[in-house]
């Protein structure tokens, strides 16, 4: 009780009253989440506003409900603004005072913030109290330009052998998630968070998932999944769910990259998953249409391109200079029956650096991750590959893709000479080889391992249909009986010779040894 | 179209005295009629409400707590810029005045004071 009356006198003795005028603007009309307001003559773009319920009510009436209102000022007009509210719009009425705040929209971040599941004002949604932070950070700001970035040339594993192998994703890569509903968009995403739990923890990047539009429940479950496999030690979560506003959902990824930005300039890095920006596309059309901004194609607003190049551009790989830290970004997109043409899926896929493209009909197959490798593709990823991956997984995107061919061609005619039909089987047990099911990412050292294995034609003795079987009991022997060897591929990042050798006797041991079992 | 009728009106309505602006009203009603524009003419009343509107909720105006501070009150107003011909009582206030005038607001009222105590110790 001393200290709650001591902190009040102190308050009391600290208060000054304020010596110069405010700016304060009158709402005239507010609806749908905007409110149109008279007065605010000096307000910015992107400026916050706090909608003050004090001002006409009596103290008691002012104090029942103290929590702040914000809006952003997103429209400057000849004798107005118009704002976008951030919270519960039925608090805001006809001739409420707004004051400016004389800031843009800005969020706390900092290392308290790992770990928790914060909204896109940073304010924690997880029950756990404050998160602590004290730097605050705007939303919006401009990405790093030319001179402040060095080329992606580290590798940020997924833990999944197709994408590590084929489409490899750099530090500071922007890799667009592209595909149908239920193809295992987020599978991926939570896969490549996950992995970060077998990297070293100093190279360890720090995590945050933005949830747009999501079903609260769905990512109640993700968080429940992450903090089950320990992965909220280096996560953040951003949730936007369904129910929010229109300008939460909009706002969330630039949180998600501010977050991220802040770890970037620490010399860390940071993976941010965006899921996903069709959401986000559809909550800035629908904001773009109240604020009467004029509609464009599919209805969405003019400046729509850019409001996915100036978040995407803001992920990077810094200079030494800069600290050399880095942020990654996954953004992901949903697409109509497969239609990769429509507005927005192009204009993020021209963004990006790269697509990694979820196909419906592979899915049905049972193909996981239903990756179509022919349209997937990673363009500064290959750089970032370690020697180990390049070594082993040169050639399986063409191979690949010539069995697609020859499986097609296969449909019309059953009688195949040898050569084809050996193609085929090596085909197939290599797509089944990269069959993995969600949440089991495997570290890179044990990829290689076992992707050499099946280039290198030791697992042509088995059926294709028996892949998955061999390859965990493949990998159970690489862990039991060639540590040594699995430890050497993840320090040097490489298959020397003489650990190519090693890894041949190892496999060649293990055929010999199933065989025998079986 | 209408913002121009609208500011043309606006301009009138300030500049001139009642009977000019009257008959600025009706030459515009001709001139839409003989343009075949007179549907335009209840936008422009529309548009017209809505600056009356703004003008009125930005106009100046000084409030005090009680009566006894509102010379006091309106010259220190004055002193800021903000001139009104007279105060109006608002007992919210508690005590001390505040003064606002086209989206700027002083407030040296001991209601605003511990609003800002309140919301300080729970922030």
């Amino acid at each position: 009780m001393q200290s709650i009356i001591e902190r009040i006198e102190k308050e009391i003795a600290a208060w000054t009253p304020q010596e110069g005028a405010e700016e304060v603007g009158v709402v005239r009309a507010a609806g749908d989440g905007i409110a149109e307001i008279d007065g605010l003559s000096k307000a910015v773009l992107s400026e916050m506003v706090l909608f003050d319920p004090t001002f006409d009510r009596p103290l008691t009436e002012a104090l029942k409900d103290p929590t702040p209102l914000y809006g952003l000022v997103l429209n400057l007009e000849e004798d107005s603004v118009r704002a976008v509210i951030l919270g519960d719009a039925s608090k805001v009425y006809e001739g409420m005072l707004v004051r400016r705040l004389g800031r843009l929209l800005s969020i706390p971040v900092g290392e308290s913030l790992v770990g928790r599941v914060v909204n896109p004002l940073g304010e924690p949604v997880d029950g756990k109290g404050a998160t602590g932070a004290r730097v605050v950070r705007p939303i919006e700001r401009e990405a790093y330009g030319v001179i402040d970035r060095a080329p992606v040339n580290a590798p940020l594993h997924t833990g999944i052998k197709a994408v590590d192998a084929m489409i490899p994703i750099g530090r500071g890569q922007r890799e667009l998630v592209i595909g149908d509903r239920g193809t295992g968009k987020t599978s991926i995403a939570i896969d490549a968070i996950l992995n970060q739990k077998n990297e070293p923890a100093l190279t360890r990047p720090v995590c945050i998932y933005v949830a747009i539009g999501q079903k609260e429940s769905k990512t109640a479950k993700i968080v429940a999944e992450l903090s089950e496999r320990g992965a909220m030690d280096y996560t953040i979560v951003v949730t936007a769910s369904a129910s929010a506003s229109a300008a939460l959902q909009f706002l969330a990824p630039f949180a998600g990259a501010t977050i991220g930005e802040y770890f970037m300039e620490q010399g860390k890095d940071a993976l941010v998953v965006y899921d996903d920006l069709s959401k986000q596309a559809v909550a800035y059309r629908q904001m773009s249409l109240l604020l009467r901004r004029p509609p464009g194609r599919e209805a969405y607003p003019g400046d729509i391109f850019y409001l996915h190049s100036r978040l995407l551009e803001r992920a990077a790989k810094l200079s030494k200079e800069k600290g050399g830290g880095s942020l990654t970004a996954l953004p992901i997109i949903e697409t109509q029956e497969g239609d990769v043409s429509a507005y927005i899926p192009t204009n993020v896929i021209s963004i990006t650096d790269g697509q990694i493209y979820l196909e419906a009909d592979l899915f049905n197959k049972g193909q996981r991750p239903a990756i179509n490798v022919g349209i997937s593709v990673s363009r500064v990823g290959s750089a970032a590959q370690t020697k180990a991956m390049k070594k082993v997984s040169g050639k399986i995107k063409l191979e690949l893709a010539q069995f697609r061919e020859l499986e097609a061609f296969m449909q019309f005619s059953s009688d195949l000479d040898a050569e084809t039909k050996k193609r085929i089987n090596a085909g197939r047990r290599m797509t089944n080889v990269l069959n993995q099911p969600r949440g089991v990412p495997l570290p890179f050292e044990m990829q290689a391992a076992v992707i050499f294995a099946a280039a290198n034609g030791y697992l042509d003795s088995f059926p294709p249909h028996e892949m998955s079987a061999i390859e965990t009991k493949l990998q159970e022997y690489l862990t039991r009986e060639a540590g040594g060897l699995l430890t050497a591929i993840r320090d040097s990042k490489e298959i020397s010779e003489e650990t190519e050798t090693a890894l041949r006797a190892a496999l060649a041991a293990f055929i010999s040894r199933h065989a025998e079992v079986a | 179209m209408i913002d121009t009728y609208t500011r043309m009106l606006e301009t009138v309505a300030e500049l001139a005295d009642a009977p000019a602006a009257d008959s600025a009203v009706h030459k515009l009603i001709l001139h839409l009629r003989s343009a075949g524009r007179l549907r335009m003419l209840p936008q422009i009343v529309r548009e017209l409400r809505k600056i009356a509107a703004r003008k009125h909720a930005l106009r100046p105006r000084v409030e005090v707590a009680h009566e006894k501070e509102a010379t006091s009150a309106l010259a220190a107003a004055a002193a800021r810029g903000i001139e009104a011909p007279r105060a109006l009582v608002n007992p919210a206030l508690i005590s001390g005045w505040r003064a606002q005038k086209a989206g700027i607001l002083v407030d040296r009222s001991t209601k605003r004071a511990l609003v800002d105590i309140y919301q300080n110790i729970i922030a």
